[in-house]
């Protein structure tokens, strides 16, 4: 599959940061607003308060807002809706958290929406990944997904690839009335299909908000200067390198797997 | 600015000219001709000129708009007379210019218009600079009026005193060639500023004149015009003397600061066999650097600053968790660090292992700083 490599490895994959393209980033979050985005999560808030899919999402959202302006103040951020198909929340790109947290308090859930379609996200991000390039920016679509029994469609022609594509899919655990699997598997599909450098999925069933804001730290990932997905080794662990006598003080089990 | 309030032919050629004019121009206020008509048909140009600013204001009429418009420039500048006998066929002494020749449905035509009108006003102030009783202005006149590029003006007033201003841009290398990798779409450039008294009275040991370095915005990512030491003027220097001084210093200081990105480079790879690939780096100019790590469940991103003076100056560290939160929803942050082990004659992969050992201490302090800014929300 061609696409765009980022060029800050040698072939045995050590990093080097040669001088290269280092594009500002417009990123438009497609965040899934059917009823399965108000399951809950398996941590509850303050007081016992139960916390949504969407709640997290939105808390994952300013997370990675804040993190990628504290990276780069030039990067700017959009917002649509997937319903049935995409529609835009917000389409003005915007470099500033409030104008983001204006857009997220705007996010609710109206219905089951019964299928989902990509294609007019699709069309959407090619339209302002024109603009973007004109203004040597790149653009990069982070689709947030919900449905455990819903595979997304989309048609898109084969050499179209102007824009980043990366997804966080939250799920049901498997079960026999839904197909988790199969929904990842068209989510994987549909990134190989239209993203221009490498995009990045994860996905989670396990109802944990940290390891959902644990994945929205390594999508913060630059699509320019990224390696493969297999070859991701983030966070990396900051743990004594030779054992000592008292090893570090209320270590934990190292984090769960990179799943 | 109101453009549904702008007459559209009008708006055309101000929005034209705001958008390919070479300088950076800027509207500072619109205003309307008439109460009766409300439609915005006049506004005040911010134009560079010097390394300073003038202020033109443009003059339509929204009722007859086939007209050119009317420039009004500067109080100071009243013997300012560009194409004085305007629209006047046949008159040997004003040849067909941008005024006279007015098409109001172009929309080039306010830029060509206010281009033209800023060199003949740098003709106009060459003159008047010229025209100094001052033999020592004319001398220093004398030996850079073959540079290129050269600005000048010649402020004057009843309360003020005369100075001449020069703003001479500096060294003819391309700086952007220098830097792999260049982001740069316009040239950068450095000019310095040259303010002399005009005194008409002799003076056996004239006094220095007032200097300053001005560079394009965009440079300050490479090297930094508010560090530089301008070298001294001495007694009795002439521009013709300092200017190879100043440009020598400017050369080797920014040829210094091209190597620095490599050091920089330097550190930030050898960062990541302990801190992982960043996620993001600035591959170009090389200041910055963001990695995310974990101590057992608690996951936090690094960001690191690389200043100018890096290795000489110490890096700035930040931690910011991905877990905490503020009531507005931001991650926590730590205040920058700077209290950490460091010694700029390390080798960059001793730097990195220093970090990494400090870190792995610090990230506790840090979380128990986060857990703790949690508690005080409640």
């Amino acid at each position: 599959m061609e696409r765009t490599e980022a060029q800050n490895s040698t072939p045995q994959g050590r990093y080097t940061l040669l001088p290269s393209r280092y594009s500002s980033e417009d990123i438009i979050f497609c965040i899934d607003v059917d009823t399965e985005s108000l399951v809950e999560m398996k941590v509850t808030g303050p007081n016992g308060r139960p916390i949504t899919r969407l709640d997290s999402i939105k808390q994952a959202i300013l997370l990675f807002i804040n993190a990628k302006l504290s990276i780069n103040p030039d990067h700017r951020f959009a917002f649509a809706t997937l319903a049935k198909s995409a529609s835009w929340l917000r389409k003005e790109f915007s470099s500033e958290v409030e104008s983001a947290m204006d857009a997220l308090r705007l996010l609710s859930v109206d219905s089951s929406s019964g299928h989902a379609d990509l294609t007019q996200l699709f069309k959407l991000a090619t339209h302002e990944a024109k603009k973007s390039r004109a203004q040597n920016r790149i653009l990069r679509v982070f689709v947030i997904y919900c449905r455990s029994s819903i595979p997304p469609q989309h048609q898109w022609p084969v050499n179209q690839k102007i824009f980043t594509l990366d997804v966080v899919y939250l799920h049901d655990k498997p079960g026999p009335d839904n197909c988790p699997q199969k929904v990842y598997d068209a989510l994987v599909d549909a990134l190989e299909h239209v993203t221009e450098y490498e995009g990045y999925i994860f996905e989670s069933g396990q109802g944990l908000s940290r390891v959902l804001f644990r994945h929205m730290c390594i999508l913060l990932s630059h699509p320019q200067q990224r390696c493969l997905q297999d070859l991701v080794d983030l966070p990396k662990s900051l743990t004594k390198k030779s054992p000592t006598a008292d090893s570090a003080p209320g270590e934990e089990n190292p984090a769960v797997s990179s799943q | 600015m109101a453009i549904d309030t702008v007459p559209p032919l009008i708006a055309a050629q101000l929005n034209y000219l705001l958008s390919h004019s070479p300088l950076p121009i800027k509207v500072e206020q619109m205003w309307s001709g008439s109460k009766n008509h409300g439609l915005l048909d006049r506004f005040t140009l911010v134009i560079p000129f010097c390394l300073d600013y003038i202020r033109w204001d443009v003059i339509y009429n929204a009722l007859y708009p086939l007209a050119a418009p009317d420039i009004i420039f500067g109080p100071e500048d009243e013997s300012f007379r560009p194409y004085y006998a305007a629209g006047e066929e046949g008159d040997l002494k004003s040849p067909k210019n941008s005024m006279s020749d007015w098409n109001c449905k172009d929309p080039t035509r306010l830029l060509s218009l206010i281009l033209e009108l800023r060199e003949l006003y740098m003709t106009y102030q060459r003159k008047r600079v010229g025209e100094v009783e001052d033999e020592r202005l004319k001398f220093e006149l004398s030996t850079i009026v073959s540079r290129e590029g050269i600005e000048m003006y010649m402020s004057s007033g009843i309360e003020k005193t005369e100075e001449v201003k020069f703003a001479l841009p500096l060294l003819g290398v391309d700086i952007n060639k220098m830097v792999t990798g260049c982001p740069w779409r316009q040239k950068q450039k450095i000019f310095l500023q040259v303010i002399f008294p005009v005194g008409r009275k002799y003076m056996s040991t004239p006094s220095a004149p007032r200097l300053k370095l001005v560079a394009s915005p965009e440079l300050k990512a490479l090297f930094s015009i508010e560090d530089f030491r301008l070298p001294s003027w001495l007694d009795g220097m002439c521009m013709a003397e300092y200017l190879p001084i100043l440009e020598g210093l400017l050369q080797s200081q920014i040829v210094d600061a091209v190597s620095s990105i490599d050091v920089r480079r330097k550190f930030i790879v050898a960062l990541a066999p302990l801190f992982g690939r960043p996620v993001e780096a600035d591959p170009v100019f090389c200041r910055k650097a963001a990695f995310l790590t974990s101590s057992g469940v608690f996951t936090f991103l690094v960001h690191f600053s690389l200043p100018l003076q890096f290795p000489k100056q110490q890096p700035g560290l930040m931690l910011q968790s991905s877990q905490h939160f503020n009531p507005s929803g931001a991650p926590v942050k730590s205040p920058v660090i700077t209290e950490f082990p460091w010694s700029p004659r390390w080798e960059s992969s001793e730097m990195a292992e220093r970090f990494f050992d400090y870190l792995v201490e610090e990230c506790l302090n840090f979380k128990k700083y986060c857990n703790e800014s949690l508690l005080q929300q409640r």
